[in-house]
């Protein structure tokens, strides 16, 4: 005990100078990161178009139909997908459901509140669907087992064990990677009992069509755009933009929450060709075959 | 019956492929989660579990802080592709509600609780796949989390299912056996050998009791083992680390002796 204390009083300058920036950091967050970037560098030394390195790891639980685990950083998202047979909408006979849902327990994060869903999972479960959607992934028709009677419902449940910004992105890749390692069982539907059979030994991997992959952004008081923000620049950010892209660097969607201009510009379509470039990059990365 | 899977064959083998005493392989990773305090994963062969400690923290509720201790607050999330099955348990679940609340009553003596007055340690439990002994992995990563955090406790708290076939005592059961015979956790503190939960929801003879409980502290040990030395790997890196940094001269050669110290208390374990 007494030589660790001799130490701190005689400890090298780095760590006071640490201690004192973790403060500064905490009581004046704004200004800590204005300084960054005025350096052109962020709190995490990277550029301002650059995002985080991303693992991404499949198959790796087996009780789930295609699972994955993803690392954006320190962001850890693991997804899970499960197919269960259904009845099909009466307007829509041959057509089966994804169902993708993005969980932000407590346990992820300090600022995130043990309880039901918050707004910010549901908003990110609404988004990823609708990215689902319009990229199609996965089309509903090949989800059929028999016209009007069954068909696959894919549960695609993603959960975040770490928080550090960008669950959207991370949770994206986790679900379109899981989606790539899902294999479903073959059925044969009985007419006469109205019971499907599944074989337990043949699965065939699930038809993909498109993977959908994103690339976020915030705009840090009007004056610099940021690529994949982490979690203490998030609340500091007015405006952010998501940008989702398909495998040929086709838009899927792009959104923005907040005004979004830098100066008098406005982001959006830089945002875009940005992502574009940056994706095309990071795609065989991410999504091997 | 011909399709029946035997618990245990004559050669001694089970469903899959163990020996009647042998553990399934265990895997720790306690690279910590970068916002939680400290955190643990676990898998005992198929079943895998993920704990993240937060604390002692400021308590989010002020009715639920003790004057003279820290308030321990037990989560458990089931990811809903754990199971066989597809179910999305909602946190009120009060199977879930049992599980959490038999964490925290095992943990609660073990915890100096009495250092932190008036704090929270917040213990969240995520159940990535289950595939038997769920309650095991989650109070073995609980330990390693608790640990990786820095949390003071008495000892070690290491976790088994035991399970009786016939008259043959089975350790370390699969949710094939779980679902077949009856069976046991048992959680045992290894240095003193207390034992601080045991709970049976199965009907066993009380002859058969004695038997696998005595074999499934045995069984404690062995993972206290592992445990062990996860967490003195993880220290090792750690200290590597720091040991990068400047050096104080005249604080090398005393800490030099204190370690040489520890390491002969810790072997005497």
């Amino acid at each position: 005990m007494a030589a660790a204390v001799a130490s701190s009083s005689t400890s090298a300058p780095q760590q006071t100078d640490a201690l004192k920036a973790a403060t500064f950091q905490r009581l004046h967050p704004r200004i800590y990161l204005e300084r960054f970037l005025a350096e052109n560098v962020r709190p995490d030394g990277r550029a301002f178009d650059q995002t985080r390195d991303v693992t991404v790891n499949v198959g790796s639980i087996t009780t789930a139909d295609g699972s994955s685990l993803v690392r954006l950083g320190e962001t850890t998202v693991v997804c899970g997908v499960k197919a269960e047979i259904a009845e099909p909408e009466l307007d829509s006979p041959d057509e089966g459901y994804i169902v993708p849902n993005l969980d932000l327990p407590a346990m992820c994060s300090p600022r995130f509140k043990p309880g039901p869903p918050s707004e910010e999972a549901q908003v990110l479960s609404d988004r990823l669907n609708e990215a689902f959607i319009a990229s199609g992934i996965v089309d509903p028709t090949s989800l059929c087992i028999h016209p009007g009677k069954a068909v696959w419902v894919l549960y695609i449940d993603a959960t975040c064990i770490n928080y550090d910004g960008n669950a959207f992105d991370a949770a994206l890749i986790a679900m379109v990677s899981a989606l790539r390692n899902t294999r479903l069982p073959k059925t044969t539907y009985d007419e006469d009992t109205g019971r499907t059979t599944c074989s337990r030994k043949d699965r065939t991997p699930l038809q993909i069509n498109a993977s959908p992959l994103s690339m976020s952004f915030g705009i840090f008081e009007s004056t610099h755009l940021l690529a994949d923000p982490t979690t203490f620049e998030e609340p500091l950010l007015d405006t952010t933009v998501t940008v989702v892209l398909k495998d040929d660097g086709g838009l899927v969607s792009a959104t923005q929450v907040g005004l979004g201009g830098v100066g008098s510009q406005d982001v959006l379509m830089s945002c875009i060709a940005a992502a574009k470039k940056r994706l095309t990059e990071v795609r065989p990365q991410i999504y091997r075959s | 019956m011909a399709s029946r899977i035997e618990i245990l064959n004559d050669g001694g083998f089970r469903s899959d492929g163990r020996k009647q005493y042998e553990l399934r392989d265990i895997s720790i990773d306690l690279s910590s989660q970068s916002s939680a305090d400290g955190s643990a994963s676990v898998s005992h062969g198929l079943t895998q579990v993920v704990v993240s400690v937060f604390g002692p923290r400021e308590a989010k509720m002020r009715r639920e802080t003790i004057h003279d201790r820290a308030n321990i607050n037990v989560e458990v999330n089931v990811a809903p592709f754990s199971a066989g099955e597809r179910r999305r348990r909602g946190r009120g679940d009060k199977r879930i509600l049992e599980f959490a609340s038999t964490i925290k009553s095992t943990f609660e003596p073990v915890i100096q609780t009495t250092l932190y007055p008036r704090s929270q340690i917040d213990i969240y439990v995520q159940i990535l796949q289950q595939d038997g002994g769920v309650l095991q992995a989650c109070i073995n990563a609980t330990t390693l989390a608790l640990a990786s955090a820095g949390i003071p406790l008495l000892d070690f708290v290491c976790a088994v299912t035991g399970g009786v076939h016939s008259t043959s005592p089975l350790l370390d059961l699969t949710t094939l056996e779980e679902n077949d015979i009856p069976h046991v956790t048992v959680a045992v503190m290894p240095r003193t050998g207390k034992v601080t939960l045991v709970t049976m929801e199965t009907r066993l003879h009380v002859d058969r009791f004695e038997d696998i409980f005595r074999v499934a502290c045995e069984a404690g040990k062995v993972i206290h083992k592992e445990m062990r030395a996860a967490v003195k790997e993880r220290t090792g890196a750690l200290v590597a680390a720091m040991g990068a940094a400047p050096r104080v001269a005249g604080a090398g050669a005393e800490a030099g002796e204190r370690d040489v110290v520890m390491d002969e208390r810790i072997d005497d374990y």
